[in-house]
């Protein structure tokens, strides 16, 4: 299965360009795993702490809404470096 | 720079016309602009600033509305309409002025250059450099020093990314939506295509609202940070 002539000879025709496009789509697909399960969390505390006490929900719902904000922030800093390593790196 | 010019066009006359109505109780578009002036002011400007609140509303009311009549005019597709209006394709019109990270940049540059002077002029430059770091023993002090700085570049840094990546992002999805739609070429497809881009849409002005919210209310925790360094 690892013939390796083989695999040197696809290297010289595609180059690195199908490397960075696997990279690209992997780390994409990694960074929606942890900025989901984070914003779930987030989400999940949220709601049943305004389930507790309903009548703290504005602020609550106010925090939960800047904590995902906040952790979208670095979730769209990778999405772009993945964009980066797609678009310009791969050429 | 164009769409740039436009936000600011246009902030000029909303802006101008919601302040210039004198009655009492205000009404129309004057009542709009002062309900989200006195938002700002009071939940997000006052809890933080407390006293200092008068210094900086100005900076941080431009700041809002500058970022989100900028992200709410690139919901319109206005080269769309140019081309269909007269035929011309102009490059460089159309799509949020906030979609390009120079724009986000400059932003997030004035909120740094804010803090900081804003912070040496509250305490004087050696009280601000001494409150700094938080209180540790003297091995650790360089360290802290070290740390702090790279921290100060990399919030408003973090600040320009989220709000470029979220504009782009958004138009992104709706492109290749839309890609979708002329991949398929079928009406039941493009049917429904349209009116799931028409829902994102409906999610970008949220968005739109948020991310001018976030910025505002992240530049003020910082500003307020600056001028009065927690003990």
């Amino acid at each position: 299965m690892l013939d390796f002539n083989l695999l040197a000879q696809g290297f010289q025709i595609f180059g690195d360009q199908g490397l960075s496009f696997l990279g690209a789509s992997f780390g994409t697909a990694l960074i929606v795993i942890g900025a989901a399960k984070a914003i779930g969390h987030i989400a999940g505390s949220a709601v049943e702490s305004i389930a507790r006490q309903p009548e703290a929900g504005g602020r609550i719902f106010t925090s939960m809404i800047i904590a995902a904000a906040l952790i979208e922030g670095f979730t769209f800093f990778a999405i772009v470096v993945c964009l980066l390593a797609v678009n310009k790196l791969g050429t | 720079m164009l769409m740039v010019l436009a936000a600011a066009v246009v902030m000029l006359i909303v802006l101008l016309r919601a302040a210039r109505r004198r009655a009492q109780v205000p009404s129309g578009l004057s009542n709009l602009i002062e309900a989200i002036c006195v938002f700002i002011r009071e939940e997000v400007a006052r809890p933080v600033l407390g006293e200092n609140t008068d210094r900086f509303i100005k900076y941080l009311w431009t700041t809002f509305f500058f970022i989100l009549f900028c992200n709410l005019l690139g919901m319109i597709p206005t080269d769309g309409i140019l081309y269909l209006v007269s035929g011309f394709r102009l490059a460089g019109l159309g799509g949020a002025a906030t979609a390009n990270i120079w724009v986000t940049g400059a932003l997030a540059a004035l909120a740094f250059l804010m803090i900081h002077f804003s912070g040496i002029r509250q305490q004087g430059l050696i009280n601000y450099i001494k409150n700094f770091i938080p209180h540790v023993p003297w091995p650790l002090r360089p360290i802290m020093y070290f740390l702090e700085t790279i921290g100060a570049f990399i919030k408003p840094f973090a600040l320009a990314i989220r709000l470029f990546a979220n504009m782009l992002a958004g138009h992104t999805v709706l492109s290749a939506l839309l890609g979708l739609a002329f991949l398929a070429r079928s009406y039941a497809i493009g049917g429904v295509t349209i009116l799931g881009c028409a829902a994102l849409s409906l999610l970008e002005l949220f968005v739109a609202f948020l991310q001018a919210y976030i910025f505002t209310y992240l530049t003020t925790m910082f500003i307020g940070a600056a001028v009065h360094p927690e003990h």
